[in-house]
């Protein structure tokens, strides 16, 4: 089955019992609700266009899928309830395999409660696995937009090819959402994205370069409170090719530090945020995360805390590890000493084992780790990224090296890059034991270009195959026998939505010999 | 059945407050993490027994059982506050008990300026280089600031940064920074230094020598910040990111001698502090 193992995907006795007091109904009714607890909502009108912030789809297994819409007729209200009276509403769901639903294969009714900000993540089961399916939501007489989602193959079946695409730092005013425009067009069973969904800055006339946009006030300071999360959430969907790659495709979502603060591990700030003060912010920002996004019930924080680290199996084709490199990381070192200490963790000491159990015990042909910051030895000053966590670093490169066709998913650095992960980055001629595939971001930083003023840093590596500055995504497809890996980018975001897209690079990384052979 | 609760959540208990230099600390008890905070709402009003908890004394929305009243300025001020918890649905909890909490009296009021460099206003933006400049620093102060009172000019002359040896924009060494100001005689009482900062390095804001005509009085230690001043320079500004900190302390009025004097501030600890103004106050006559 997939998701597998630990964490459990759905909302099973022991997710119940974590949960407790007054939030677990809400929380329970919001992934699944019977009909007598829709018969026992208060019924009572509802603004128009409920709809404002679109659909979602994400965290399918072989039979099952989790829908979400979060109920917003003013999107961009200040007090981050999106315009909703302060009470529950049922929403009507149904699945169909068929665009015009003259089939339904499965319907049900979520509770939407102000608890949480009325997001809705129905959990859909029972459904067939490997298979496309549309689902839409319904609340009073509005019927919301058709989304496409699917389901995974099968646990062990044979699959013949899997089509995914990665994204990440979507700094909504730092332009437009165009990479999205184009990858809604793609070949896709999944998006994966890997962090920086939201920025929490204050957004003024300093970065405001999206030309066209404008922001009220209340976006002017950097987020702290839950609404003013709800609220930036609300902003960046506020992009239409966000929403329509939303319901294009299922994404699974991981977060780097942007969802919280930047730079940010475990419950340190790099800002002067007390140890003591800085869960209160987690716990906010973590609780906006689940209700901004098409995430499984295991992944609602309990607090402070919250599981997002989870596994998807693709048949027997592909194993997706979805990592969490923020909340448990070690502090950033002190001194060179520190930095090249045996005990520091990236991931912390249970999901590595976790990952590395994953891994090396995986029947799958492809082993893919998607993953915040950059694994690939750069430069020992990247302390934010692995290079702040060589022997970390080293114990995941030891555990690719007995897993079958290791492959690193990352974001954060807001370039493309393509590097070979050696089994010893000090020597340029030690095996390579698989592949790492950076996308750049979809916004944060503006056009961009080519090449700047960190290429150097990158390129001085003859692992590293490619460097490139620009917007864009990458878009892979795996096969028994392949994965094909193309880096995507569009010329510019500030000025408008409309630059075309290309291909700056391709690699195939042939099963059985991990590394990037470069073909245009 | 029961559907979802929408009873208010507790208010905060243990509502504590400290007053300080130009602020007011406030620390409260947080609510459990059963209920999911939306913030916390404080409110104020000054020289009042009591706050009526209403939109007009809302005074900020915190996520930490605890806030800062920053901005007061150097007169002894007095507050009463409340806060309301508000939970994630909207609900808003009954206020807290109010607490009536007084800011201290700076040497920047209660005495006489003798040289002093900038506005003690929150801001550094009357100094040279703000609010975003420190790329310039090197090549403007090489060898550190020297400052003549009532000869230089603060927009010219002293640097709103002032970088330590952890600081790779400048040139990772140590930085001195001197006032030199006249005295016609020396002062027959202490005199007072006021050393005020809009903002600091986060996490190693660190420590400087403080020196008066060459012999070391004592070494500074200062507040971590938040980092962010070295990018803007006005604290007064709503929703402001930065942290203010303050230093005050007597001086010994042996160390000074008629003509000049000249006060020194030895940063070789750390990374950068960012100033809002530093000075030299003669303290009031005593009364009788």
């Amino acid at each position: 089955m997939a998701p597998t193992d630990t964490p459990p995907p759905t909302f099973d006795r022991r997710t119940f019992l974590r949960l407790s007091g007054v939030s677990s109904a809400a929380l329970a009714l919001g992934v699944a609700a019977s009909d007598a607890d829709a018969a026992a909502t208060p019924g009572g009108p509802v603004p128009d266009g409920v709809f404002g912030l679109g659909i979602a789809s994400g965290d399918p297994g072989p039979g099952s899928v989790v829908l979400w819409t979060r109920l917003a007729p003013e999107p961009l209200a200040a007090d981050g309830h999106g315009g909703m009276p302060l009470r529950p509403v049922p929403v009507r769901w149904e699945v169909s395999p068929d665009e015009r639903f003259r089939v339904v294969a499965r319907r049900g009714t979520a509770i939407a409660s102000p608890e949480l900000a009325h997001a809705v993540h129905p959990l859909v089961e029972g459904l067939e696995p490997g298979r496309e399916y549309f689902y839409r939501f319904r609340v009073g007489r509005e019927v919301s937009p058709v989304g496409r989602t699917k389901t995974l193959p099968a646990a062990g079946a044979s699959t013949s090819s899997f089509s995914f695409a990665t994204a990440s730092c979507q700094a909504w005013y730092h332009g437009h959402f165009s990479a999205y425009r184009h990858l809604a067009n793609e070949e896709l069973d999944a998006v994966f994205f890997l962090g920086d969904y939201i920025y929490e800055y204050g957004i003024g006339e300093s970065n405001l370069w999206r030309a066209g946009a404008s922001v009220a006030p209340e976006h002017g300071a950097e987020i702290e409170t839950l609404e003013q999360f709800r609220l930036r959430y609300a902003l960046f969907k506020t992009d239409p090719h966000l929403q329509a790659l939303h319901a294009t495709a299922p994404w699974m979502v991981t977060w780097d530090d942007h969802e919280v603060q930047n730079n940010y591990g475990a419950d340190g700030s790099r800002y002067g945020i007390s140890t003591e003060h800085f869960p209160h912010l987690r716990a906010v920002a973590y609780r906006a995360f689940y209700e901004n996004l098409p995430l499984s019930l295991s992944t609602m924080p309990d607090g402070p805390d919250s599981t997002v680290f989870r596994r998807f199996d693709v048949g027997s084709l592909a194993r997706f590890n979805v990592l969490d490199t923020r909340q448990f990381r070690d502090a950033p070192p002190v001194d060179r000493e520190d930095q090249y200490d045996e005990r520091r963790s990236m991931l912390g000491r249970q999901q590595e084992r976790w990952l590395y159990e994953g891994m090396s015990g995986s029947p799958a042909t492809w082993n893919v780790a998607a993953n915040g910051v950059t694994v690939s030895a750069i430069t020992e000053d990247r302390t934010d990224q692995w290079d702040g966590y060589p022997a970390a670093r080293a114990r995941l490169i030891e555990a690719m090296r007995t897993t079958s066709n290791p492959v690193v998913l990352t974001g954060d650095i807001h370039r493309h890059v393509a590097s070979e992960l050696k089994a010893d980055f000090a020597d340029p001629d030690s095996p390579t034991v698989g592949v790492e595939l950076i996308c750049t971001s979809v916004a944060s930083g503006g056009d961009g270009a080519p090449t700047d003023g960190y290429t150097p840093d990158w390129v001085q590596h003859p692992y590293v195959k490619l460097y490139d500055g620009r917007r864009g995504y990458v878009h892979c497809r795996m096969t028994p026998d392949e994965l094909t890996s193309r880096f995507r980018i569009v010329p510019w975001i500030e000025a408008d939505a409309d630059a075309p897209v290309r291909t700056t690079a391709r690699f195939v990384t042939p099963a059985g010999a991990p590394g990037l052979e470069g073909q245009e | 059945m029961s559907t979802i609760d929408t009873a208010p959540p507790r208010p905060a208990t243990g509502l504590q407050g400290t007053g300080e230099l130009a602020g007011i600390v406030l620390d409260w008890t947080p609510v459990p993490w059963e209920t999911v905070v939306d913030h916390y709402a404080l409110y104020a009003a000054e020289d009042a027994d009591d706050v009526a908890v209403e939109d007009a004394t809302l005074l900020a929305k915190t996520v930490y059982p605890h806030a800062q009243h920053r901005g007061l300025g150097g007169t002894a001020r007095r507050w009463v506050y409340r806060v309301v918890t508000v939970d994630a649905a909207g609900t808003r909890s009954r206020p807290s008990k109010p607490i009536t909490v007084t800011s201290q009296e700076s040497v920047t009021v209660s005495g006489t300026p003798v040289a002093v460099v900038g506005e003690f206003d929150g801001k550094g933006l009357e100094l040279a280089l703000s609010p975003d400049g420190y790329a310039r620093y090197t090549q403007t102060f090489p060898d550190g600031v020297d400052f003549r009172h009532g000869a230089d000019d603060p927009a010219t002359g002293w640097s709103y940064l002032h970088p330590g040896p952890a600081d790779g924009w400048a040139g990772r060494r140590e930085h001195r920074f001197r006032l030199r100001f006249p005295l016609d005689e020396a002062p027959a009482d202490d005199v007072d230094l006021a050393l005020w900062l809009i903002d600091s390095h986060a996490s190693i804001p660190g420590s400087a020598v403080l020196k008066v005509n060459g012999t070391t009085v004592d070494r500074l230690e200062f507040a971590g910040g938040a980092t962010k001043g070295s990018l803007q320079g006005d604290s007064t500004v709503p929703g402001s990111p930065l942290r203010p900190s303050y230093v005050e302390r007597a001086l010994p009025a042996d160390l000074f001698v008629p003509g000049e004097n000249v006060l020194e501030l030895h940063k070789d600890d750390g990374s950068w502090i960012a100033y809002d103004a530093v000075g030299v106050f003669a303290r009031p006559p005593a009364h009788e």
